[in-house]
Order: structure tokens, then sequence, then C-alpha cells
């Protein structure tokens, strides 16, 4: 198995695999999942925060997409301040600078079958917290139904609510925050089984060039 | 909130038990469990996280299978929301085990509660069951009970894996080294040229972590440190 962090400008040979995500994800979430706003003609879920801010981990094995997320900066407008303001009643724990906001988590879902942890989510989850760390944020939101709060917490995570659980759309929903930390990694690591580091250095130093030039 | 954040800085089940039992109380419950649910005929009580029941009702419901014939259990598998118990459906007429478990449950005083089925990676199932009265709950309360109950499971799973609360005998650096070779195919004498160990010194350590670990045999063990994450391939 092996972790993509994929970030505008997306090269030429990352294409497909975007391509292919942005399918995965309208299958999942919008013809499994039935969330409606996000159906599109072209069988493709992309929306206004697929933008060049956004960072697109992925995670392919034997080269085909079986898994993946999308994390955006919360300095910015995202999905969490507009779409799911309703579930917010507190504050961020921080300047929103020092956070990001994780979304469209998903896990193919014939990988999701059999009784096992699925290694495909444990990857996700270690190559976010690696990711966040790297990127320096202390904190990561989310919305997501409340079973996240259990397979966060049971990987040793810290998740404190943003507001109230509400019923949205007939699932209870949480609005809440990951705490960034070494210890945070090192927990979901062991719990995973994860003995290390997932993304290739190569990753992280493109965008402290990035940085640097822009 | 500061519930939640008292319950994840809970390092032991007894603190998590401590933490869960306040704070339902607040809602008028009295006793909990919390479990995994195995497959059918399989005995429930290496899947038993946390239990608050009267230890007399948990020997009887663990000891007998009740959980493979409580049909609030069964209602786990169809349900990702939680239920009041007696919305559980079973055939009272036709379903006389299902109906047993449920009337001898009510003599132990156990006849409602809230169940908050958690559904895990896998297929894997578990649940948080709430013992008490139920009708007066409100919307906003059945939400935080499912979140409580959410919030225990995992940080009870966290503990778990981590083996903080020391149920989970480890086994020795050494003994690791020793199964992960057994674990590739190697045979003793070839893990003592590989280990510098002598033959006997390797047979040595399987046998002690076949102890710690309870298992019968060296297949056994080393599925079972591959389980508990003991040692990685």
């Amino acid at each position: 198995m092996q972790v993509h962090i994929v970030r505008a400008p997306v090269s030429e040979g990352m294409r497909p695999l975007m391509e292919e995500n942005y399918r995965l994800r309208h299958k999942i979430f919008v013809e499994l999942q039935g969330w409606d706003a996000l159906r599109r003609s072209d069988g493709r879920d992309v929306d206004a925060f697929d933008n060049e801010d956004a960072t697109h981990i992925l995670v392919t094995d034997g080269g085909e997409l079986v898994g993946g997320s999308r994390v955006t900066p919360l300095n910015k407008p995202n999905l969490l301040q507009t779409v799911f303001n309703g579930l917010l009643h507190g504050s961020l724990p921080a300047d929103p600078s020092l956070g990001a906001d994780w979304t469209r988590f998903y896990v193919r879902p014939d990988r999701r079958e059999g009784r096992r942890r699925s290694p495909e989510s444990a990857a996700l989850f270690c190559a976010m917290m690696e990711y966040a760390l790297a990127e320096g944020f202390s904190f990561v939101t989310f919305v997501s139904s409340l079973s996240m709060v259990e397979h966060g917490s049971s990987v040793g995570w810290r998740i404190t609510p943003l507001g109230a659980p509400a019923t949205v759309d007939g699932k209870a929903t949480v609005a809440a925050w990951i705490e960034v930390s070494e210890q945070a990694l090192y927990n979901v690591r062991r719990a995973t089984g994860m003995s290390g580091a997932l993304i290739p250095a190569s990753a992280l130093r493109r965008r402290q060039l990035g940085a640097i030039s822009a | 909130m500061s519930t939640i954040e008292t319950l994840q800085g809970q390092e032991s089940p007894e603190g998590v038990r401590a933490v869960v039992l306040a704070t339902i109380r607040d809602y008028g419950f009295e006793k909990f469990i919390i479990s995994g649910l195995p497959d059918r005929g399989v005995d429930v009580r290496p899947f038993v996280l946390l239990s608050g029941w009267d230890p007399e009702w948990y020997q009887r419901y663990t000891g007998l299978g009740y959980v493979h014939l409580d049909p609030v259990a069964r209602n786990c598998f169809t349900t990702t929301l939680p239920f009041d118990w007696s919305s559980a459906p079973y055939d009272r007429e036709a379903d006389l085990p299902a109906a047993r478990v449920m009337d001898e449950a009510r003599d132990f005083g156990m006849d409602q509660g809230f169940c908050v089925p958690v559904h895990l990676e896998g297929g894997m199932q578990g649940v948080v069951s709430l013992v008490g009265r139920t009708d007066w709950l409100n919307e906003k309360e059945r939400l935080e009970l499912h979140m409580l109950a959410l919030y225990a499971h995992g940080r009870l799973r966290f503990l778990n894996t981590m083996g903080v609360d020391g149920r989970r005998r480890a086994i020795t650096p050494r003994e690791a080294e020793v199964l992960k070779w057994v674990a590739i195919g190697k045979t003793a004498s070839e893990i003592a040229d590989i280990t510098g160990l002598s033959a006997r010194t390797v047979n040595q350590h399987c046998e002690n972590a076949q102890k710690r670990l309870g298992t019968n045999n060296r297949l056994h063990t080393v599925v079972e440190a591959i389980r508990h994450k003991l040692i990685a391939l």
C-alpha cells in the first residue's frame, strides 16, 4: 500500500489518480451514502473546496486507488464554516491558520469487508496525522457521523466536539477537532500496528520549497 | 462537554467505568455494559470491555450464551441508530428463548434500557447498553448519550490495544524477536544461527511466550502475538 500527497499543481502523472479519486468519491458519497447535494451528471464529486489549496491524501494498492481524504485550510472558505456551520457552537481551539479541515474520508467499499481493521483506513488515519504534524498544524477539524468519535478515540486521539451532536439527514452528526501531536501520531501508529512513516519525504519537501518561493 | 474530556483522560477501564456511571446517573440510568458482539455460538466473555451489571446476571447472561438469544443484542446487527430495548423486535409467541431472556432480565430489574450499537470496521459489532427508564429522554439527551457511549467504547478499545490496564501480558523483546522468525517459517536451529542464541534457548523463549499468552502451541502463539500486535511482520 502506498500513500500519495497530491496538491496543485497536479503533475501529469497524478492526473489519472485524481480523476479516479473524484469518481470514487461520487460513487461513495452520492450513490452509496446518498449525499444528494453533491450529485453531478458527470459522475465526479468535485466541489468548490477542491481548489489549489486542497491537499489530497490518497492510498493505492497495486496501482489501484483504495482510499482517500482531503485536507483544506481553515483560514480560507471551507466546508466546516459554510455547509456545516450549524453544527458549530463553540470556537476553534486556536487561530484558523493553525488548523485544517479533514473532509471526504473514504475507503473503497470492497476493502471494508471482512473481519479486520481495514489497513486502508489505518493508513489514512496515520498519514493524516503525519501530514498534519509535518505541516505544523495543531488541530484538525472534521464533520462526520458520530461513529468517527469512536474510531478516533480507539486510536488514542483526543477529540473535542465543536458543538452538540445533531441529526442530519437521519444520521447522528458532529463537528469536532482532533488534537495534533507527537503523542497522537505515536498512539495511532501503535493502535493500528503501523511501524513508521507513510508519507515520502519528497512530498513534504516540495511543499516547503513552494512556500518559500510563494 | 467536560465529561468527554474527563473520559478521554482515563488510563484504566475502572476509570472509564466511574466516569460513565457518574454521567449516566444524571440521565436516570444505574447500570450499563460495554461489549463487542461475537459471531453466533461464540463465547461473549472475551468481548466484554466493561461490565456494570449485577454479577449474578452477568454470570447467567454470559455463561448461558444469552447474547445469542437476546433480541436487544440481535437488533444491534440490523440498525446503526440507538434504540430502546422495548423496540427490539422478536416474536414472543414463536421465539421462546428470546422471551425467556427478556423475562429473566425483568426479574433482575432490567426491563428497560437504551442501547447504542457500535459499528466497527470490517463488520465487527459492538454495543453500549444502559439499564433504566427511557420514556422521558428527549432527542437532545439521546444524542448526548449516543456520543458518550461512543467515546467510552473508543477509549476502552484504545486502552485494550495499548494494554494499559495490564490485563494483557506482554512478551519480552527477545521473545518477540524469536516469534517473528517463527512467523516467517524459520526452524529453531535456523533462528539460533540468525540470532546467535542456542537452539535450546530459542525453544525456551517460544515456550515462555506460549505461557505468557496462554496459548496451546507454537502456531497458536504466533497467531495471538500477531493478533495483539505484539509482533509486526
